[in-house]
């Protein structure tokens, strides 16, 4: 290649990413930082926000995945830090590793919201599911269906994160309260499906009363029900997931998984985009506590999953 | 020109030429912020890059090292939760631990005549384990991430001015390295273990004791890096710097130290990691999706090893073109000589017949 013609891409290039540059220079600029873009999740966090900021006036969003590695959360938020974003919009992969980046872009006068996991520093509001509330309830609702009494397994998240972990909490709180039931055993899937299936297979195997299962994510749910279905076990095993995605609100009409904790994540992700503009628009820098917004979970079954609408699921 | 500088001509031109079309497209670039914090995560990886330079040079490999920052932050976390021990006393404690797995890797590479390969992915393995096992748990036998408070401790995440220490102890660390390489005969010792074995051991070198102590020397640059990723943090998670080993490859290779031994030097290793640390950069800078940035790199190395491969040919091309030309004109005035003989001789015999 020549080198005018070098020049001549680079120019190109420049000139657009210029462009993009002064489109977003003219008004805020809002960052949103998932653990990872791969979720069902954290993608309808993401289009409930996008779609409350084209509502304000076409306000432009960037998304970057993180990859689930707090490592790499932790450097994308110094760079939105340089870049001088007004606005940042993250999940934190983990709560006390993120505590010191969130402190930081505070302190530098960029206000952030959390989602779902609150970090130790005071910042401007957190957006949560309430992963120990709704752990609760699935706790109580999956015991209701297997009648009060039986053995039931967790399926895990990886240790250390957070919301998983709260999930399972609220769970084992629940159960605890009822001595028939019994936990036979809780294992790491990795929010993994294809873990979650090899996991419920080796549970299936070592109980050969196994009632209920609870996943602490709807995708290992699935995995789960997969492993349940193909061992002729699926209608002896109520299976719980926690989320409410789309596909697994499908099963659950179809009767293959029990239940899930739903929560609207498009209204999640709006109402952490409607606030992130109030507070630019108000100007206010600096707060001395942060704001929990708690969005409350539906326990989703296959008696009222009708009653979520066709254009609030994910 | 040697193969060595020219290649490092090129990255540093590269390096340089990437800087300006960033700082070009994206002006936040240039801010002291943005490069401070480039050069603090280039650090990072840095640190733990020169100990695996030298792992290289001895024809080894070290797989173990992104285990080892997990261990290593382990054990700070233990010590800062259940011990009234103060950080300066317990970290040099605990940048033992990289030491202490690399006289494991060592025994068993050198005892057992094992792949360095198979020693060390087998350690990742076990000390990946052991982190998880020794991860300060809740009440409810959770793993959770404590969040450090110690002002000691953190001072480590801190800055001199505006430049983080752990770019300051990278520059250190790498300064001392180089002349450890090059000036002394342990460091001599070292190339000559990875370029030929046998013939460093025929020649009365104990390579033994240059294996034991590069793996040794590896493990503590990862220690020593983990320490300023959890301060840093804020943090330490038992999954810490696990799958970091593709990047410290990968800045060594790219900064000229091949896999086969004997060669490579630590500017190399400096000159790769901050290529490195820029096109991270530049990606999260011009938008790009970071599924490209794996992509990026992968590409990078390969360009950077075809194109030492073909330069490397290139050269012994031109040096076997002109031991020809050398023989040729040797054999010339061989040639020359022998038949100026055979005429002495002939005349010679001329006179004696």
């Amino acid at each position: 290649m020549s080198k005018t013609k070098i020049l001549a891409i680079l120019i190109a290039i420049s000139v657009l990413v210029s462009g993009a540059n002064l489109a977003a220079q003219s008004v805020y600029k809002i960052g949103y930082l998932p653990s990872t873009l791969g979720q069902a999740a954290t993608k309808a966090w993401g289009v409930g926000i996008d779609n409350a900021l084209k509502a304000a006036g076409n306000i432009p969003l960037q998304s970057v995945d993180a990859m689930m590695k707090a490592e790499t959360q932790v450097s994308m938020m110094d760079d939105f830090i340089n870049q001088g974003f007004d606005f940042i919009i993250l999940q934190p992969i983990d709560a006390a590793a993120l505590t010191a980046s969130v402190k930081k872009a505070e302190s530098k006068g960029i206000p952030v919201i959390t989602l779902n996991t609150d970090t130790l520093a005071p910042h401007f509001a957190c957006v949560s599911m309430d992963d120990y509330g709704a752990g609760y309830k699935v706790g109580e609702a999956m015991a209701k269906q297997i009648g009060g009494k039986g053995n039931v397994a967790i399926i895990q998240s990886p240790p250390g994160a957070i919301a998983g972990v709260d999930r399972e909490k609220g769970f084992r709180a629940a159960i605890a309260k009822i001595p028939a039931i019994k936990i036979v055993g809780a294992q790491n899937a990795e929010w993994n499906k294809d873990k979650a299936l090899a996991l419920m297979n080796a549970f299936l195997q070592a109980n050969k009363q196994l009632d209920g299962v609870f996943a602490v994510n709807d995708n290992m749910a699935e995995g789960a029900a997969i492993a349940a279905e193909a061992a002729g076990r699926l209608k002896d095993v109520k299976i719980w997931g926690f989320n409410g995605q789309l596909s697994t609100l499908l099963q659950i009409e179809q009767g293959k998984v029990a239940g899930t904790a739903y929560t609207n994540a498009y209204e999640q992700g709006a109402t952490a985009a409607r606030m992130a503009l109030d507070v630019l628009r108000s100007g206010t820098k600096t707060f001395a506590k942060t704001q929990v917004i708690t969005v409350p979970p539906f326990m989703a079954t296959i008696e009222n999953v009708g009653q979520i609408p066709a254009n609030i699921r994910w | 020109m040697p193969i060595a500088t020219l290649r490092r001509m090129i990255l540093i031109g590269l390096l340089l030429a990437i800087g300006a079309v960033l700082s070009f497209l994206n002006p936040s670039f240039l801010k002291l912020d943005n490069l401070m914090t480039l050069l603090q995560e280039a650090s990072q990886t840095g640190i733990v890059a020169i100990g695996f330079t030298l792992v290289l040079i001895t024809a080894g490999i070290d797989m173990s090292i992104g285990a080892v920052i997990a261990v290593t932050a382990m054990v700070c976390v233990n010590f800062l939760s259940y011990t009234p021990i103060p950080a300066f006393l317990f970290i040099p404690l605990s940048l033992l631990t990289g030491c202490l797995v690399g006289l494991f890797n060592g025994y068993f590479i050198t005892h057992f005549k094992l792949p360095e390969f198979i020693v060390t992915l087998a350690s990742r393995g076990i000390l990946a384990g052991i982190a998880l096992i020794i991860a300060v748990k809740d009440s409810d036998g959770f793993v959770s991430n404590v969040y450090i408070q110690d002002p000691v401790y953190l001072s480590f995440g801190g800055t001199v001015g505006p430049v983080y220490i752990v770019t300051i102890v990278f520059i250190v660390l790498a300064f001392l390295t180089q002349f450890f390489l090059k000036r002394t005969r342990a460091g001599t010792n070292i190339y000559a273990t990875g370029a030929n074995p046998a013939a460093a051991r025929l020649s009365g070198i104990n390579t033994d004791r240059s294996i034991y102590g590069v793996y040794m020397f590896s493990g503590f640059c990862a220690s020593l890096a983990a320490i300023f990723i959890s301060a840093r943090m804020m943090t330490a998670m038992p999954e810490f710097g696990l799958g970091s080993e593709m990047d410290v490859i990968a800045s060594v290779v790219i900064g000229g130290t091949p896999f086969t031994g004997g060669v490579g030097d630590i500017w190399g290793t400096v000159i790769g990691t901050l290529f490195l640390a820029l096109i991270k950069n530049g990606i999260l800078k011009l938008g790009i999706s970071p599924y490209v940035q794996p992509i990026a790199i992968g590409g990078i190395i390969v360009v950077v090893v075809m194109f030492d491969v073909w330069y490397k040919a290139f050269a012994e091309g031109i040096a076997k073109r002109s031991a020809y030309r050398r023989k040729q004109s040797g054999e010339a005035a061989a040639a020359v000589a022998a038949e100026a003989d055979a005429v002495a001789g002939g005349d010679g015999k001329g006179e004696r017949s």
